[in-house]
């Protein structure tokens, strides 16, 4: 049996301090039970070079080893004034109180641990326990932080500092989805999740370490090209033109999906990856607002057509950069509202976080896509016919946009108005499971990092669809609805990852998708599965 | 006089470490939203849920609805009864909630006490309303002393012989419950040798009013329990707000001020006031993304393109 690692333990001198062995991940029932041998493949030494992975094999961000001690000592220098910098007002009034309530106030009663996805599904690894790296950090902070520490660490919960601590806390930081279902059952209120984002940013914005996918390749590619897909706005238009042909051919009219008009109500910005990878969601959302008579618009600004804000996740500067930058596009073109498209961190970033960043006229009122997709379905404007939509239909809550925001119900009276065969998912709305690629894991698969979030993080959202399909035949094909970017291209991997479309016929999609799909008047259905239209 | 001193002492350690937190929590920065649905503060019907305002179309035009009453029906029984640790880890709540019931009864006997003090100092009649104070002050402290011991002993063990509560437990949690413990210990022994009636803890409450001079002011130390007792008590007064445990009245801001706190940042209103004084810091973050020199501030960084792209 292996021995339980404590806090103290992320200093040992080892060449990796957590190994999920075969058979250890939570059990998934038939016809799935031949992946529960299957751990993350181990990485391959002429693969990672000098790359730290000493934490559990796996790597998020790819943190080089220091090459002399004198780079160690620099090292821990750095991090140490990082730290320091989150406690102070200049640097860090985004989330110093915050920080401060959750680093001081956990009664290690471990009530968080049983809410945890990832510590429950790896076989609860004692490093994967919420307050394991909370209590990392809050030892350092007491010895290397507060005065007289090094007096009282004997006390307070003794911790060594060097630079494996430091690169395996960095990659620990980047195996918690940000979820907060910890938060939200811990008795006293501390969040562990707040503390793991806290970490991140503190590499981020101190040291200028990230995983490539978030800061080089997300938010700089962001602000540069105008998307973190690389999407230029040229191409962005060449895309949207395609998709209003294919639009053409499924609603058999003229589908003018507007951009740039100075004082339309609305600017809509989706996730770019939505032009990219499920073109229909940007074609199902211009159908529906053409058809409900909105006056709306996109914008081909740079950044105006990803709204996406992949600051939030790991850096406060980034995020700040991105939500100006949308809000600014917005006050540009004299629009009344943003709708924040099917994402679910854009909903957090853009309308939650942001309200206390934008001021004055950059302050421009930001709305859900689903609560305008409510209002047309509600409306009794537009005819639908429920009964296309004759098949098992599940919904996904995104964390961001239930747990963190409060709209829960938008998106429930749709379905419940056009889905007849619409069930939850056990538990659901604020108390529901994350899809395992929060944070950026979803975007996030250098080395073994995907496979990692496949059979670990994404486990329990797995478990979760099958349970609540377990009633109907393999041969039924099912639509998990799932109106974020992210939990989609994350689903899209799990049923990749366990052939479930082949052994489940499971399918997913976006909300927008399943309303348009009940549309009447439409020549052909916007879902199919596979190659089979799901209406004749 | 010497006990009285330490229970003046510790008793201003306790008011200035209570005020150092507070005035902290009320003057720090306001931060950005971080707020957890269910939000106590919306109307019921969207609490059931966890529903908020952001459900409804154009909500920024629509006068908000909170319900403070919600808060307080949420939170009464959040701290006397402990009821999410009861819905999320009923084992513990088995002996965390006699602990903290314990302690709090002792606040509320000590309150009894002095008002019982007060009013003999104010020459008041010991009628009716005195007596039931009195009698009522002998049921909270033996509630008290025993929900404190059977705690304390629980959770002490609990600590020791649960792994996963083990292996996270510093020595100061070990020194925590066993100062709690000792304290409650020696109280009840004090109580059920020489005070069992409170009579004797009453006159040293009214001896702390009146600087040890009223009569009969209780002269400590007439007993080692007795003594022992005001020693710890007071000690553990100073305590408590040094440490974690000040998590017992700080659940405040960790709620309202952060799990709870969805206000929006509207027009004119204080906390675009706050926001805006918070966006002229000037940070002096080290990455080449931020990297400024402390020369710009959190205005100009977010309007400003990271140095990668220049
Ligand atoms: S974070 Fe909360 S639930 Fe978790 S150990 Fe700390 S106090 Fe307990
Ligand atoms: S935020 Fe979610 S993933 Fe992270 S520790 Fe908490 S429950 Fe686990």
């Amino acid at each position: 049996m292996k021995k339980p690692l404590k806090p103290s333990d992320i200093s040992k001198k080892s060449d990796c301090l957590c190994r999920i062995e075969e058979g250890e991940l939570a059990p998934l029932p038939p016809p799935y039970e031949d992946f529960n041998q299957n751990i993350p493949t181990p990485l391959k030494a002429e693969k990672t070079g000098n790359i730290e992975t000493s934490l559990d094999n796996t790597v998020a961000i790819g943190i080089p080893r220091p090459a002399s001690k004198e780079e160690e000592e620099a090292l821990i220098k750095q991090f140490l004034s990082g730290l320091q910098k989150l406690f102070e007002k200049e640097n860090n009034w985004t989330f110093l109180q915050p920080l401060l309530l959750s680093l001081e106030h956990c009664a290690r009663c471990q009530t968080c641990s049983e809410a945890c996805p990832v510590f429950e599904m790896s076989g609860r690894q004692e490093i994967y326990r919420p307050i394991f790296r909370s209590e990392v950090l809050r030892r350092i902070y007491k010895k290397y932080i507060k005065p007289g520490g090094k007096l009282t660490a004997k006390f307070t919960g003794d911790i060594d500092l060097n630079w494996e601590a430091i690169a395996r806390l960095a990659e620990l930081s980047y195996r918690c989805t940000l979820c907060r279902r910890c938060a939200s059952v811990c008795p006293i209120g501390v969040d562990n999740g707040l503390i793991a984002r806290e970490i991140r940013k503190l590499f981020s914005q101190e040291m200028g370490i990230a995983p490539k996918e978030l800061h080089d390749m997300g938010t700089i590619q962001h602000l540069k090209t105008g998307s973190s897909t690389g999407m230029t706005a040229a191409a962005a238009k060449d895309s949207v033109e395609f998709i209003q042909e294919e639009m053409k051919e499924i609603t058999g009219y003229e589908v003018e999906i507007p951009w740039d008009v100075e004082g339309a109500d609305i600017l809509l910005i989706h996730n770019a990856g939505e032009i990219l990878s499920w073109p229909e969601n940007v074609g199902a959302f211009a159908i529906i607002f053409q058809a409900a008579g909105l006056s709306w618009t996109l914008s081909s600004e740079t950044a105006g057509y990803d709204v996406v804000n992949y600051g939030i996740w790991y850096d406060d500067v980034q995020l700040s950069r991105v939500a100006v930058r949308h809000a600014d596009i917005a006050r540009r073109l004299k629009v009344k509202k943003i709708v924040i498209g099917e994402c679910g961190h854009a909903h957090k970033a853009l309308t939650v976080i942001a309200d206390r960043l934008l001021t004055g006229d950059l302050n421009i009122p930001r709305e859900s896509a689903m609560v305008t997709l409510e209002n047309i379905v509600m409306s009794g404007k537009l005819k639908f016919d429920p009964q296309k939509n004759d098949f098992p239909v599940t919904l996904h809550d995104p964390c961001n946009v239930v747990r963190s925001m409060g709209i829960v119900e938008p998106q429930r009276r749709i379905l419940k108005k056009l889905a007849p065969r619409f069930r939850e998912m056990t538990p659901h709305g604020v108390d529901n499971y994350c899809c395992g690629g929060g944070s950026g894991f979803a975007i996030m698969s250098r080395y073994n990092f995907a496979e990692w979030r496949n059979l670990v993080s994404s486990r329990k959202k797995f478990l979760q669809i099958l349970k609540a399909f377990e009633n109907e035949s393999p041969e039924t094909p099912k639509y998990v609805c799932a109106p974020c970017s992210n939990c989609k291209g994350t689903i899209r991997d799990i049923i990749h990852y366990y052939r479930a479309e082949e052994r489940s016929r499971l399918y997913y999609g976006g909300l927008v998708e399943l309303t348009v799909n009940a549309l009447a008047g439409m020549k052909k259905p916007i879902i199919n599965f596979g190659d089979k239209p799901s209406w004749e | 006089m010497g006990y009285y001193i330490l229970t003046y002492l510790c008793l201003a350690v306790f008011i200035t470490a209570v005020g150092r937190l507070m005035y902290r929590h009320l003057t720090i920065p306001v931060h950005l939203r971080w707020e957890i649905y269910p939000v106590q503060g919306e109307p019921a019907d969207k609490v059931s849920y966890g529903g908020s305002y952001m459900e409804e179309m154009n909500w920024w035009e629509k006068k908000r609805k909170s319900s403070r009453v919600n808060e307080i029906f949420y939170m009464a029984p959040e701290i006397l009864l402990m009821r999410g640790l009861w819905k999320e880890n009923k084992r513990l709540w088995q002996m965390s909630f006699p602990l903290h019931l314990g302690l709090y009864l002792m606040l509320a006997t000590f309150l009894l006490l002095s008002i019982s003090s007060v009013s003999t100092l104010c020459g008041f009649a010991e009628d009716g309303g005195i007596m039931i104070v009195n009698g009522l002050s002998v049921a909270t402290g033996w509630i008290g002393l025993i929900a404190g011991v059977i705690g304390s002993t629980g959770m002490l063990y609990k600590r020791l012989a649960d792994r996963e509560l083990r292996d996270y437990s510093t020595f100061a949690d070990y020194f925590n419950i066993v100062f709690i413990l000792i304290f409650f210990l020696c109280a009840f022994v004090a109580a059920s040798t020489v005070d069992p009636l409170f009579n004797a803890s009453r006159d040293y409450v009214l001896g702390l009013f009146s600087a040890g001079r009223a009569v009969p002011a209780y002269v400590p130390g007439r007993s080692l329990p007795g003594a022992l007792t005001i020693i710890l008590a007071s000690l553990l007064t100073a305590y408590i707000p040094l440490t974690h445990l000040s998590h017992m009245f700080m659940k405040f801001f960790l709620y309202h001020r952060v799990k709870w706190d969805d206000t929006p940042n509207r027009p004119g209103s204080p906390i675009e006031t706050a926001v805006k004084k918070n966006l002229e810091y000037r940070p002096t973050w080290k990455a080449r993304h931020v990297d400024t020199d402390g020369k710009l501030s959190w205005r100009e960084i977010a309007s400003s393109a990271p140095k990668e792209m220049k």
